[in-house]
């Protein structure tokens, strides 16, 4: 669905591109010219000087000034001690109830540590998480693991199933003027090597990986015309070399948009035409299991699903289409879904009712869909508030609150009654 | 020496009028506005009541009918770029599509490195609705003991909750609605509503009132681009002439009214 796009990755590609933008060859004189004014007018500062401060002055205030700042270092606030803890178990009715989590942005450890804490209190084995090639491996051949390391620990701690999804194109592997989500064929092979690397480093660790994100979206495929055929090459490319790091990955294809864009369309294309176009170019030996997307709009879980309206259960449209290509023994995982509820975006339905339809979502997959291993709604909470309608799909504030519909999924799941039983022992 | 001091006083004086010179107005949006007739405004027509295509397929809301009275206060036209989604409405300011974009747009803070906003020309946040009459009610920390209506996993039941940790004894009564926690109030079944301000308004308030001031702010502002001060100067005096001479209320009172 275009509309409930990740607004933050949007955003942070807006500001990058309007600095770049701003700091034009007119801003550049200005600042050289204030610049070249300091200069002057200190050195003026100097020649006018006709004698040093005084020595004495020096030996007192300087000993005083450096016991101040000893002090004032001693007194700052320590740091927030995260131990993580022995190794603790999801207990939940439902074992296909996740939800996106959105750490790719939060930077303190222990708010990191809260978030696990909390998918795991609300009865949720799975996660997934977004992991941007661009920030983990800056520099080619280069890599910093450290915040990726974090989150997995604390994901297993917590005795989460991470499901990562990689994308995001570094500078090094494209075109200059490109967006994150433009990679050229010639860097599929860089991308291959960069999710073979993780494969590796995180096996067992972290065993499903989601190759890309939405390409049926033109400003998820660099802001070019979509490509299916495309898309296949690059599976063809990481397919291979993730199994041969890690021959227990599963790899995820698709992750598609739901979306009604017509063939030829600049702003997309329906994900069942897109489906079947991969399936065209042969991309059945690449991928071990389909991401689905399934937001609900205004429509209820049960909703009938139909190839011109776009509701949860698309899910076995898609579906269909694999039968159709004779891949019906794969697996579905439905790595981002859900409800809004702000009070007047017109795609958006009360709070009652998304709370509701959440859980009638969760159940109706239990129930009814034996090929599907998750369903993870977007999004858990975001690192900070982003001031629009996107704030009205989480579960939990930034500042930790759970909001009723965590509430609500913690008690289908038997961990408020869990919860309630252990503070009573 | 004095030859010296003489350079050095005139390279200054030079450096200074450099400076001088480049202090006149950069380019600003104002500029192409006034020069082509024409304030192109983006916005995401999917907010009624702020912004709605309505049956007959009409662009219409408060927003429409805001812009519509800045652009005709400013001597020009209003241009609609109301096909926008919401996530690409800063981008049509960055890529120089749109001039101003006024919809529904909540401030917000991490963006003004790049953006800058009018004087808020609206708040949505979360109100106290409370039966005309009722005594002893200022704010959340007078209803220690009462009951507080809400509609069940809103912003404002989010908030009753946080309340109900502060205060010794507050009971929140769940509602399916907005509406109905109103209601509640009305029929005496509940001290207090929590809602939102815009839910409130477009109840029937019969016997009800907005007890000030408000619990949370949520101030819907609009948005230019940084640089463009000029223009959020126009629109800034614009609005505070329009909530002056009472046509600020007077579209308030078009749009945020309960259906009859």
């Amino acid at each position: 669905m275009r509309t409930t796009k990740d607004a933050g990755d949007h955003k942070r590609l807006t500001t990058e591109t309007q600095r770049t933008q701003s700091f034009s060859p007119f801003r550049r004189f200005l600042c050289a010219l204030r610049a070249s004014v300091v200069v002057h007018l200190l050195q003026r500062c100097k020649i006018s000087q006709t004698s040093s401060p005084s020595p004495r002055l020096l030996q007192f205030l300087l000993p005083r000034l450096a016991l101040a700042l000893f002090v004032l270092y001693s007194l700052r606030p320590p740091p927030i001690l995260v131990v993580v803890g022995p190794p603790q178990e999801v207990v939940t009715t439902n074992p296909l109830v996740g939800v996106h989590t959105r750490l790719t942005d939060e930077v303190e450890e222990w708010k990191i540590q809260r978030t696990l804490q909390m998918v795991r209190e609300m009865g949720a084995p799975w996660v997934v998480e977004f992991f941007p090639w661009a920030y983990y491996e800056p520099e080619p051949g280069r890599y910093d693991w450290d915040h990726v390391d974090m989150v997995v620990r604390h994901a297993r701690a917590q005795g989460l199933t991470v499901i990562a999804r990689i994308g995001w194109v570094p500078q090094w592997a494209r075109p200059e003027e490109t967006t994150f989500t433009y990679l050229d064929p010639d860097g599929y092979e860089a991308f291959a090597d960069f999710v073979a690397t993780f494969a590796a480093r995180y096996r067992g660790q972290v065993d499903h990986i989601i190759v890309w994100n939405e390409p049926n979206l033109s400003f998820e495929w660099g802001y070019r015309p979509v490509d299916p055929a495309a898309y296949v090459d690059l599976l063809r490319a990481v397919y291979p070399a993730a199994h041969a790091a890690n021959p227990d990955v599963v790899v995820l294809a698709g992750a598609l948009a739901p979306t009604l864009e017509p063939p030829g369309s600049p702003a997309g294309l329906n994900d069942l035409d897109y489906l079947r176009g991969m399936y065209e170019a042969g991309a059945a030996p690449y991928f071990d299991g389909l991401a689905v997307h399934a937001y609900g709009l205004g429509f209820p879980p049960e909703a009938d699903p139909a190839p011109d309206v776009i509701n949860f259960r698309r899910t076995e449209l898609l579906r269909a289409v694999m039968e159709e290509f004779g891949d019906g023994n794969k697996p579905i995982y439905v790595t981002e879904a859900g409800w809004n509820d702000h009070p007047r975006w017109t795609r958006a339905v009360r709070p009652a009712q998304r709370i509701a339809y959440t859980i009638g979502a969760y159940e109706w997959a239990r129930q009814n869909w034996p090929w599907c291993r998750v369903v993870a709604m977007w999004a858990f909470r975001y690192p900070a508030p982003l001031h629009n309608y996107q704030d009205y799909y989480t579960f939990v504030t930034d500042d930790f609150r759970p909001k009723p519909i965590y509430l609500a999924v913690q008690e289908y799941t038997g961990q408020s009654q869990r919860a309630s039983e252990s503070a009573n022992q | 020496m004095r030859n010296l001091s003489f350079i050095s006083r005139r390279s200054l004086i030079a450096v200074l009028v450099l400076l001088l010179a480049t202090c006149r107005p950069s380019p600003d949006a104002l500029d192409r506005v006034l020069e082509t007739g024409v304030l192109r405004v983006g916005m995401d027509a999917s907010y009624p009541p702020f912004e709605y295509i309505d049956g007959e397929g009409n662009l219409v809301g408060f927003d429409v009918d805001l812009a519509r009275e800045i652009a005709t206060r400013l001597g020009v036209e209003p241009r609609f770029v109301a096909n926008l989604p919401y996530d690409g409405l800063y981008d049509s300011l960055t890529a120089e599509q749109v001039d101003v974009v006024i919809s529904a747009l909540y401030v917000d803070p991490t963006r003004t490195a790049d953006f800058t906003y009018s004087t808020p020309y609206f708040d949505a946040g979360q109100v106290l609705v409370m039966a005309e009459g009722t005594e002893g009610i200022d704010g959340m920390a007078d209803l220690d003991g009462r009951t507080v209506a809400v509609e069940f996993g809103s912003a404002g039941d989010v908030e009753a909750r946080a309340w109900a940790r502060r205060l010794a004894s507050l009971t929140i009564l769940p509602c399916q609605t907005a509406d109905e926690a109103l209601a509640k109030v009305a029929a005496g079944e509940a001290d207090a509503a929590l809602v939102d301000h815009l839910s409130a308004l477009m109840t029937s308030m019969e016997g009800l009132r907005i007890v000030e001031p408000m619990v949370t702010s949520e101030p819907y502002a609009i948005a230019v681009r940084r640089e463009d001060r000029r223009l959020l100067e126009a629109i800034d005096e614009i609005l505070a002439a329009m909530r002056d001479d009472g046509t600020l209320d007077r579209l308030q009172a078009r749009w945020f009214t309960a259906a009859p």
